[in-house]
Order: C-alpha cells, then structure tokens, then sequence
C-alpha cells in the first residue's frame, strides 16, 4: 500500500542544518499494524508526518497504492488525507466548540458524505468507541481518554485505509492508555493499516512489527508473532 | 451543503467560541460603517438637496447680466424688454423677473427697526414660494406683501394687517416715504435660512413704493417647456440674447460643487477613508489573533483533509460575518447619527432652512455595501495568508512542544 | 572759446533728464492698484506692470493701472474652492471706472460705508484698561450707534458688524460638527482598545490562572493591569500626539497648495494635546481593567485547564 524509498529530510535551522531522515526506506501492507520506536529525536514524527502527506522530503520518493505522492498538488494530498488517511494526535485536537458526534461529522461533511449517511456513520462510530451516551457533550466536558477515543473515531469517520497514531497515549495515564490500545487494536483487526509512534510498550507490543530509529535512521526491526484470526 | 455553505457555518461556529470579542468586532464595524454610510450620504446630500432647491421654485434657467452668482454681480438694466423677449422664445414656458431690494419698519415707539429683504415678483403662473396662511398676492389686490414666519414673528403680524414699509430702491438717492402695505399671507422661501426675515410683493407694488422709478432686475427666472428642456432653453437665451447670462440649474449645482460644498466632500473622503482603514485594522487584528490562537487546531484540520482553499474560506467567512452583521447594525446607528450631524451642519447662517447636508440614497447603501465588502476581503488577506502557508508539521510539533 | 565735446555732452544729460522726468510724469498719472496674490501669480505680474482693466465683460471703457504691489486676501473658510482673483484700488478710481456716465449721481454713490467707531466717544470717558469684557461694550457701543444713525437718516440700513452671541456663526457650527465627529470616532477606537485589551488578556489566562493558584489576590492583579494600562495608554497617548503634530505640517502644506489659500486647517494647540491625554489615558485604562475583570471573576481552575 504504501512505499517509501531513502526518504531524506533536512531542516534548515540558525544554527545549521538538522538531518531529521537519513534515508529511510520502507513498505507498509495493507492491514499490517507497523509501530516505531526510538528515542526523543530520532525522527519518528517527521516520519508519520511524511507518511502521512502532512511533510514533504527534502529527497526520496512516497508512494501511495502505486502513486507517486510528491508530484501531487495540495489540493489531491488534502483529498488523499482525507479519505485515504486518518490521523490520531497526541493531543487530540477536537475543536472545542463542537459536540463529540459533531467532532467525528465534520470529516464527513468535508468529504461531501449525505447528512442521513453522515448520522448514521457518526452513530456508528460513537458506539464503537462506546461513547454513545456522551455525543453531545463538548472536549471540555470529556475525560483525556474519552476525548482520544473520539479523536479516534474522528480519523476513523471516513473509512481510511491507513491510521497515523503520533503518540496517542502521551498524555494519559497508564489505564487508559490500555483502553486507547485495546481499542487501536480493535480497527486493526477491522482491516484498517495502522502505524503508531510511541514510547508506550503497552502499544509497542501489540504490533506485528516494530521499527526501531535513531539518528534519522531505521536501526533495527522486529516482527511479532502473528495474532490468532488473521493468516 | 456545498464548501461555502460549511465554511460559513463553521465561520459562525468560530466566532462564537469567543462571543466577547466577536460582539466588540461587530460593534467596532457597526460604529465606523456608521460613520462611513454618513461620510457617503454627505459626499452628494449637498448637491441632492441644492438641486431639489431649486428645482422646486418651479424655474430651471436663471438669467443674469454676468457669470457672477445670482445677487453677486451687476443687475439687469433692460430686464422688462428682456422678459418680452425670452417668453416669446418656442424653448420658454415662463420668465419671471427678481428683484431683490432692502426694507425696513419703523417701530418709532420701541425705536426698533426691522430690516428686511423683499422679494419683488412679476405674478406669474409660476409662484417661488409656498403659502402657509392667508392668501397668495393677487395683482388685482392693491399693496400687499407676504412675510415668511420669522418676518411675521418679528413685526407682530398676522394675515390681514396692515404694515407702514420703507423700501430702500437703489436708483433713489433720497429717503423715500413709508408705504402701507396689506399682509396677504405667511409663507415660505425656499432659500430662507432659518434667521433670514424676508417677505414678497409683486414688482409694479414695489415700483410704486420706490416712486415709480425704475428697479433694475436682479435676474429672469425661466421655466422651460418639457419638450425642450432647461439646456435647450438657455442656448436659445443665448443666441437671442448673446450679453445675458443664463445658467441652468445643473450649472449652478455644479459650480457649487466645484467651490460651495468643496469642504465637505473633501472631509467626506478623508473620513471615509479613515473609517475603512480603522475597519480593515481592527477586522484583520481580530483574525488575526484569532488565528494565531488556533493554529495546533488548523494543523490539525489541515492533516484530517481540510484543503487550503477551506481553511482559508473558513478565515473568509469569520470576516465577512463580522462586517456583513456590523454592517447592517450600522444602517439605524447611521441614520440616527445622519440626522444628529444634519441638524448640527444647518445651523450655519445663509443656509436654506429646507437644505439638507445628509440626503438619503440607494446609491450610498450600494456604496457602502461595496466599501464594507472590500474592508472584508482586504482585512482577510493577512490572517488567510497565515492559514494557507500554515506548515502543517511543524505546527503539530510546536504544538506538542508547547 | 568752448570746446566742442564738453558742450555735447551737457546737452545729452539735460536732453536725458527731460524725457526723463517727462516720462516720470505721465507714469504719475497713471492710478495704482494692489493685485491679490493669486492674481498676481495666475498673470505672472510683476511690481510696476501696467494692466488694462474694465468694469465691462466685454472689456469696454477699459483703464490703465499700474500694479503698486501685491497683497494677500483675507483668507474666508465660506470661500474656501473660490479662486481670489481680486484687485483693489482707491475708491475715487473705482467710481471713476464705472459711474454711469448718463447718471450724474452715480459718481457720488457707494454700496456701504464701513465706520470704526472710537473707544471713549461717549463724554470724554475712557474705559482704557479697565473694561474686561470690551468685546461686549463695543458691541454694545456698536448697536446703539446704529439705532441712532438709522434714527437720524432714515432709508439708511446701519448694520453693526459684530456676530451676537447667539447667531451661529460658520465656525462654530463646524467646530461642532468636527467635535461630533470626534465623538465618534472616539467612541469606535475605544471599542478597538477593548477588542485589543480582551485578547491581550486572553492570552495571558494561564498566566494569570498560576498567579491565582500560588495565591495572588484579584486586587493585587489588578493593580499590575491598573499600572500597565495607565503606562501602555500614557506611551499611546504620547506617541499619538507626536505623530499627529508630525503630520499637522503636512496636512496644512497640502490643503494650502490644493485650495491655493493661507488657511491653516490643522493645529495642534497645548490644549488639545492635553484635551486628547485626558481622553486617551482614562479610556485605554478602563478598558485594560474592565477586560481583565472578566478574566479574575472566573473560577481559578477554569484559567488554568486546557
């Protein structure tokens, strides 16, 4: 699904350049749960942001089911992330003025989805999550862990192929970043690629296969055995 | 909904997260548009109104003996054979001859002395005034004279009495006697100020009082015929006359424009201009601040999808609620304020007490619509500037720094 | 015996001083007049020009005069678009130029007759340097003048010149006009100031919020915002001020060069300035304390969550 080869990035800073990726090359299949890992630095998060068409390298090439994603104007990578990609956050990012059912709506509404489709994906979303009871409620009123889960079913809200989680148990406790795994897991399982940046083993252990960086660098990789019910 | 529909809710959804500052902006807007649409209603009321002045006196071509303003310059020596000849023109409905010459009362007993401007008329068709009380002059009905309100305050007098009048006529060298004049009537002059005591009388009344001599004319007042028309009829004026002077009443509004109401329309613009200038200011400061609060969260919208031309609409549409709503608060807060400034502005002396300085117009709502739609774009440029070259990345790792 | 050179040359003087004083004579004869500037500058004139002027459009019966000099027209705000093309001359020329020769008359006739009348007219009573309000006993002095005058003369029409109290002269009806209009725009700029103030605080909410938790007082915070507004609309205030005085030529040089006039239209006066001061600083204060009280009325923890 997705190809990446010698990715480069180089930011250019005061006090010299900063050599973020060092030629990273890999693939990410579909349905596969890829974690990476690594100390603060590395490069992880410019990384996802590549992957994800958020950044662009300085050199390399991306592409996404056999397209090449640089040559693409911005107006076809917002589309792409739009439909294609769903992006979890660190933290979170709901707009705060609007509700939990309204927070996953809006994607869909961007994407020119009908409301009775819209209604009933959101509804459907909310019960996954099982925050069914609190779609009415603003972020200010939701937990740290009810407000990731809806950020959850926010980048689910269009059906991507791929989920980008940048550090989504950074700012929660132990617990609840058990449930925000548990229920990643859970969209993995439902066919949806998952890559997650993290330093929580809770989220780390649960991938088929780990990438460890340093230095802008992929250092190693691991593969865990493949769980029961996917061959 | 299509993209407008939804960024222009989302816009509103945005503006009220922070109602206190949405309300200042909209009143800010409400406060300058109000200013503005008056600055754009006193830019033209003069000229409006000056127009519909004169053409109200029933006459379109002033007929002068130079290119002086009327009661500037040299009077009309042969103004009757004048008359004869421009009435007799296909082009001219009506000529009337104006004199105009000084009067007073003599209160002896109070040792007051009212001075007066009299108008003397030939009665015509045509009357340059509008009777409030008692009757019009009537040629068959002997001396009599009409008196404006505040000519008639000031002597006491009512319809029906009788008034002892001194003329000063200017081929006399000699104080002339008092004449008896009947009050026929209160009424009203166009171009009275609200001070100005004045009165009317027909030209052969006058005449008398003045000895019987002849008064020089001040002016011929011309109505044209419909089918003609006021520039037709004056270049008829001039070809039969070459040495008179007639000058429409387009003409007069704008030589008065070039030099009379220059002030104004100078203040005008340099007032609307400021009033823009302090919108798009305090529009593009609220934005934006406003976005610089929110960017983790347009990063964040730009990464779920939201192209650039959204967000951009987003910032778009939060200005143009902003000045679209302020906007139309203006439009009481600016009649309300048209009618403050015009009672100010008419209490200069020789003003026409029925001039105004602020006319109403559809022109100048459409004006200051547009002006309004410009202030909300430019205001937009900066902070939509902001939002599309927004680095996405490094704004969700500044966030997370932060 | 004379010599021939020394006798040549006599009589070439003597011929020079003739027709000198000749031609010194008939420029005698011709009346002087005083041009207005823009006059002047409009014909390119120059001092010692002789002019043909006529009372007549069409230029008939016209007259020589000599231009003695230039003078600048008083300059009149109610003319403010006329152009001052003016001349003026000694009346004796004036009646000369256009009398009506048919009208024996007209030679002794002129529209008005201005009359300054003298302080101490009234029974040798002085009033020098002790009438505070002379204004007033002039106007005063001026009325009764003319009441006799016109007693005396009846037909005459004696005006005294003075603008009583309560006729609205052209100034002022624009000075209120100018000052409604500051209102307004006094009233828009503190709605900007509090536009301002409100995100100014926003922005420190946390700040504050850490404040409130470590135990400051609302008092005392507002005390830091009371100082740092009085200091920020003080500096504003300032600097408003100084720009205004900075841009008070500029004003003045264009619409001088635009309207051709000496008017001056802008002057910033010591009591504007501190006119402007005293509206400025109470305004910009108010509005940084009013702003901020909404912030400190809030519950502690609502400042500080995220």
């Amino acid at each position: 699904m997705i190809a990446a080869r010698d990715l480069v990035k180089t930011f250019s800073m005061p006090a010299g350049p900063v050599h973020a990726l060092r030629g990273v090359s890999l693939d990410i299949a579909v349905g596969e749960y890829l974690a990476i890992r690594g100390p603060s630095g590395c490069g992880k998060s410019t990384l996802l942001h590549i992957l994800g068409c958020v950044d662009a390298p300085t050199s390399g090439a991306l592409a996404f089911d056999g397209r090449l994603v640089q040559s693409l104007p911005d107006a076809d990578r917002s589309a792409l992330r739009l439909r294609g990609i769903g992006f979890v956050f660190q933290r979170f990012f709901l707009l705060p003025m609007l509700t939990a059912a309204e927070n996953i709506d809006l994607p869909q509404a961007e994407a020119g989805i009908g409301r009775e489709a819209r209604r009933r994906r959101t509804a459907e979303l909310l019960d996954y999550i099982g925050l069914s009871h609190r779609a009415d409620h603003r972020p200010s009123q939701l937990s740290g862990g009810e407000a990731q889960r809806v950020a959850v079913a926010r980048a689910l809200a269009n059906r991507p192929r791929l989920l980008l989680a940048d550090e989504p148990t950074g700012e929660l406790d132990r617990t609840t970043g058990e449930q925000i795994a548990t229920l990643l897991d859970r969209v993995q399982r439902d066919g949806t690629a998952l890559v997650v940046v993290t330093h929580d083993p809770a989220i780390a252990e649960r991938a088929e296969r780990t990438l460890m960086m340093r230095d802008g660098q992929i250092t190693g990789e691991e593969e865990r055995k493949v769980r029961e019910g996917r061959g | 909904m299509n993209v407008t529909g939804r960024a222009l809710v989302f816009a509103g959804r945005n503006l009220l997260r922070q109602p206190g500052r949405a309300s200042v902006g909209i009143l800010g807007i409400a406060a300058v548009g109000a200013l503005l649409l008056d600055m754009l209603l006193l830019s033209r009321g003069l000229v409006v109104s000056f127009r519909d002045l004169l053409d109200s006196v029933g006459f379109d071509v002033r007929v002068l003996a130079s290119d002086a303003a009327p009661m500037g310059g040299p009077r009309l020596p042969d103004a009757p054979i004048a008359v004869q000849q421009l009435a007799a023109l296909p082009e001219v409905d009506e000529a009337m001859m104006v004199r105009f010459v000084d009067a007073s009362v003599d209160e002896t007993a109070a040792h007051k002395f009212v001075h007066f401007s009299m108008t003397a008329v030939d009665l015509g068709r045509r009357r340059p005034w509008t009777v409030k009380g008692g009757q019009d002059l009537d040629s068959a009905a002997g001396a009599a004279i009409l008196l404006n309100p505040r000519l008639a305050e000031a002597l006491h007098a009512k319809p029906a009495d009788v008034v002892s009048i001194r003329v000063a006529c200017v081929t006399e060298r000699a104080a002339l006697p008092p004449v008896t004049f009947r009050v026929s009537g209160i009424a009203e002059f166009p171009f009275d100020d609200a001070t100005w005591l004045g009165g009317a009388a027909s030209s052969d009344t006058v005449m008398r009082a003045c000895g019987g001599g002849v008064v020089p004319a001040d002016m011929i007042l011309v109505a044209s015929r419909e089918s003609f028309g006021a520039e037709a009829a004056a270049a008829a004026i001039r070809r039969v006359r070459p040495d008179l002077h007639p000058v429409t009443n387009e003409e007069i509004v704008t030589r008065m424009q070039q030099q009379g109401f220059t002030y104004f329309r100078q203040i005008s613009a340099v007032l609307s201009t400021i009033t823009m200038l302090f919108g798009f200011l305090l529009i593009t400061v609220l934005l934006t601040v406003s976005v610089n609060q929110r960017l983790g969260e347009i990063a964040a919208l730009r990464a779920l999808g939201f192209s650039r031309r959204r967000v951009a609409a987003d910032v778009f549409w939060q200005s143009a609620l902003l000045v679209g709503v302020g906007g139309v608060l203006a439009l009481p807060l600016g009649f309300v304020l048209a009618l403050w400034l015009d009672r100010i502005l008419k209490a200069m002396p020789q003003i026409p007490a029925t001039l105004h300085f602020f006319v109403f117009e559809p022109r100048a709502l459409v004006w200051q619509a547009i002006l309004l739609v410009v202030t909300a774009v430019l205001a937009a440029l900066y902070p939509i500037r902001l939002v599309v070259t927004l680095p996405i990345a490094a704004t969700l790792r500044n966030e997370v720094i932060g | 015996m004379f010599h021939r050179r020394p006798l040549v040359v006599l009589i070439s003087a003597a011929t020079c001083a003739v027709v000198l004083s000749l031609r010194a004579a008939a420029a005698d004869s011709i009346p002087s007049v005083l041009v207005s500037r823009q006059l002047f500058t409009s014909e390119k004139l120059s001092i010692g020009d002789v002019v043909t002027l006529s009372a007549n459009r069409a230029g008939a019966d016209p007259r020589q005069f000599r231009v003695a000099g230039s003078y600048k027209p008083l300059p009149d705000p109610m003319r403010l678009g006329a152009v001052r093309h003016e001349v003026r001359m000694h009346l004796p020329d004036l009646i000369n130029m256009t009398a009506d020769p048919r009208d024996p008359m007209s030679s002794e006739t002129v529209d008005a007759i201005n009359i300054a009348i003298t302080k101490d007219t009234k029974g040798g009573n002085t009033t020098k340097g002790k009438d505070t309000k002379s204004s007033d006993t002039d106007a005063r002095t001026a009325e009764t003048f003319a009441q006799d005058l016109a007693t005396r003369l009846p037909g005459l029409i004696v005006r005294p010149t003075a603008v009583g109290a309560d006729r609205a002269a052209p100034f002022i009806v624009l000075e209120r006009f100018h000052l409604a209009i500051a209102i307004v725009t006094v009233i828009a700029s503190s709605i900007f100031l509090l536009a301002l103030m409100l995100m100014l605080v926003d922005e420190r909410r946390s700040t504050v919020g850490i404040l409130r938790l470590i135990g400051y007082r609302r008092s005392r915070i507002l005390i830091y915002v009371f100082v740092e507004g009085l200091i920020i609309a003080a500096a504003g205030a300032a600097i408003g001020i100084v720009i205004a005085a900075a841009f008070q030529g500029g004003v003045n040089q264009f619409f001088q060069w635009r309207y051709d006039t000496a008017l001056v239209f802008v002057r910033i006066t010591p009591a504007i300035a501190l006119r402007s001061i005293s509206m400025a600083v109470p305004l910009g204060v108010l509005a940084a304390v009013a702003s901020s009280w909404t912030l400190l009325r809030r519950d502690v923890f609502a400042l500080t969550r995220r």
